[in-house]
């Protein structure tokens, strides 16, 4: 039967589609933040200010910054996925509340 | 009976082959998916006036648009643009449901792009079954061997092809040729390009089923005026087999013949009789092969169709309501905004810094001067020469100064200024008015203000 094949077809286990979901949401988010944040520095103007010795290629500077506000929004959004995953389960007296 | 299946969440991964079908929604489907992907691919080859018509360019801070340069402090145009083209996402939504999921999503597009290669290499879906059951041979190694190497060159396509929106893609073009592409330029392709691979090779339907959000939350978007794409249960149902000869009123049956093409050609693999699921993106392959049965069975189509929900209960449907209205007031007022704000735009910028290390200076005859550096963007592309001049402080005058400024076309100019007054007129803090305006147009005209600072007696 061609349906049988495809009932319960392709799923992710749970822990894969929280994996997905984190890097793909905290990728979005880190696209924008890069947007913002750089639409108002300038790479080269902030490695002047940390060190007014540093210089620094547009490129680098622009990857850095965005890999910065990929890794953080991971680690937000993973926690946050983390903590609702894990949270402990309501017992069945106050399940309907 | 079919056994009751195990919890889903640890069913063993099942691989989705979706049945080629041709019909309206199909071709209409591959004229969007050329027409997009054509667009993607070509723009950045598009030349104005002698450079590229859209470039991203980071290094220097400029987008161009056809004919505009935006700089970094025009942001506010791109939020808002932004802003346009989500609240048209929630306009079409609201009238038509998925229709972006469908056809324009990059993952649907991209997708269908790979599964023609797939179909051009494996072959149809029964063939792609067999090949994928059958044991390694040359055969199946060849058609394998041949869709990832179709698969993968047109990744890497698409990665050159995208960075080609951030680096002249020319220049690009010679660098990749002659092997000569800087680090970061290659790491970001490649990267652009794996992410396509696995995307629309691999991940397909998954991504919208579990990494999309507008998936999720278009439903808020929905009512039962929104067309969805929908089986008639009234019309099709009780379903079942039957030959071409039998009457199905008298046999009891509805116009459904249960013959699983609509699950075999959803590349989500739902089944859409079982009603509106978040799975589905709307690309109507369910439609174009229904339709086909019904031709075959000589029963009228669209027993699965677009529809709305109001109109499928035979209650009447109203396309025009109030949701639609402010949706598309809403951004009738975004657009006229964004209109006003880049027409009105006036393209030069200045800044004025006051110099840091002193705050006056003592100049012989009583004379206070002050030290700035102004700093002028000229946004337009052309080169102009703009006026200087100062005011709102009695008895400032630039000194040393031309009031003649030249700027090259988008370019960026570091003027130092000295301004003096008499000791009676500085006395304390006094705001200056510093205003350039450009000599060849008086509506371009800017006045940036800033402090003159004078000894207090």
């Amino acid at each position: 039967m061609i349906s049988e094949e495809y009932r319960g077809a392709k799923q992710w286990s749970r822990n894969k589609q929280a994996a997905f979901t984190v890097v793909w949401i905290s990728f979005l988010s880190a696209a924008v933040a890069t947007m913002v944040f750089f639409a108002i520095f300038d790479p080269a103007d902030l490695a002047h200010l940390i060190d007014s010795n540093l210089r620094l290629s547009p490129d680098l500077g622009y990857a850095v910054g965005f890999f910065f506000f990929w890794v953080f929004c991971a680690l937000c959004s993973g926690l946050t996925a983390f903590l609702v995953r894990t949270a402990p389960k309501r017992d069945k007296k106050h399940r309907n509340q | 009976m079919s056994k009751p299946e195990p919890a889903s969440m640890y069913a063993s991964a099942k691989k989705i082959y979706p049945r080629e079908i041709g019909g309206r929604f199909d071709k209409l489907s591959k004229l969007a998916t050329i027409t997009l992907l054509g667009l993607f691919y070509l723009v950045p080859w598009l030349l104005w006036d002698d450079r590229q018509a859209i470039l991203f360019d980071l290094p220097a801070r400029k987008f161009y648009l056809l004919g505009l340069t935006l700089w970094p402090q025009d942001f506010p145009f791109l939020a808002m643009l932004l802003m346009i083209l989500a609240f048209s996402l929630f306009f079409f939504t609201a009238l038509a449901g998925r229709l972006w999921c469908g056809f324009a999503c990059p993952q649907t597009v991209w997708t269908e792009a790979f599964i023609w290669m797939e179909q051009f290499t494996e072959g149809t879906r029964s063939q792609r079954m067999k090949l994928d059951k059958a044991p390694w041979s040359f055969t199946k190694l060849r058609k394998k061997g041949s869709k990832q190497f179709l698969w993968i060159s047109f990744s890497m396509w698409t990665g050159f092809t995208f960075i080609g929106y951030f680096t002249p893609i020319r220049q690009l073009g010679v660098d990749i040729v002659t092997l000569n592409v800087a680090g970061w330029t290659l790491f970001w392709g490649l990267f652009y390009g794996f992410a396509t691979y696995g995307n629309a090779g691999y991940m397909r339907e998954q991504v919208c089923k579990y990494m999309c959000p507008y998936a999720r939350f278009q439903s808020a978007m929905f009512d039962k005026d929104t067309l969805i794409i929908s089986y008639d249960e009234k019309r099709g149902e009780p379903r079942g087999g039957r030959k071409r000869s039998v009457d199905a009123k008298a046999a009891g049956l509805g116009d459904c013949i249960d013959c699983q093409l609509c699950v075999q050609v959803c590349p989500t693999g739902i089944d859409i009789r079982e009603g509106l699921q978040y799975e589905c993106i709307a690309c109507a392959a369910c439609i174009d092969a229904c339709d086909s049965i019904m031709d075959k069975m000589n029963y009228p189509r669209g027993l699965v169709r677009f529809t709305t929900e109001h109109a499928i209960q035979h209650e009447g449907t109203r396309v025009l309501r109030p949701r639609v209205y402010i949706y598309a007031m809403l951004l009738v007022i975004m657009i006229a905004g964004l209109v006003t704000a880049m027409a009105s735009r006036t393209p030069v910028i200045l800044d004025v810094i006051r110099d840091r290390n002193s705050l006056y200076r003592e100049l012989p005859e009583d004379f206070i001067e002050n030290i700035y550096t102004l700093k002028i963007i000229n946004q337009s592309n052309d080169a102009r020469v703009f006026s200087l001049s100062i005011n709102g402080m009695q008895g400032a005058v630039l000194d040393g100064v031309g009031d003649s400024v030249p700027v090259e076309g988008g370019g960026v100019l570091s003027l130092p200024v000295r301004v003096k007054a008499r000791r009676e007129d500085a006395r304390g803090v006094n705001t200056i008015l510093f205003r350039i305006e450009a000599m060849d147009d008086a509506s371009v005209v800017i006045e940036e203000d800033s402090r003159f600072i004078g000894p207090t007696r």
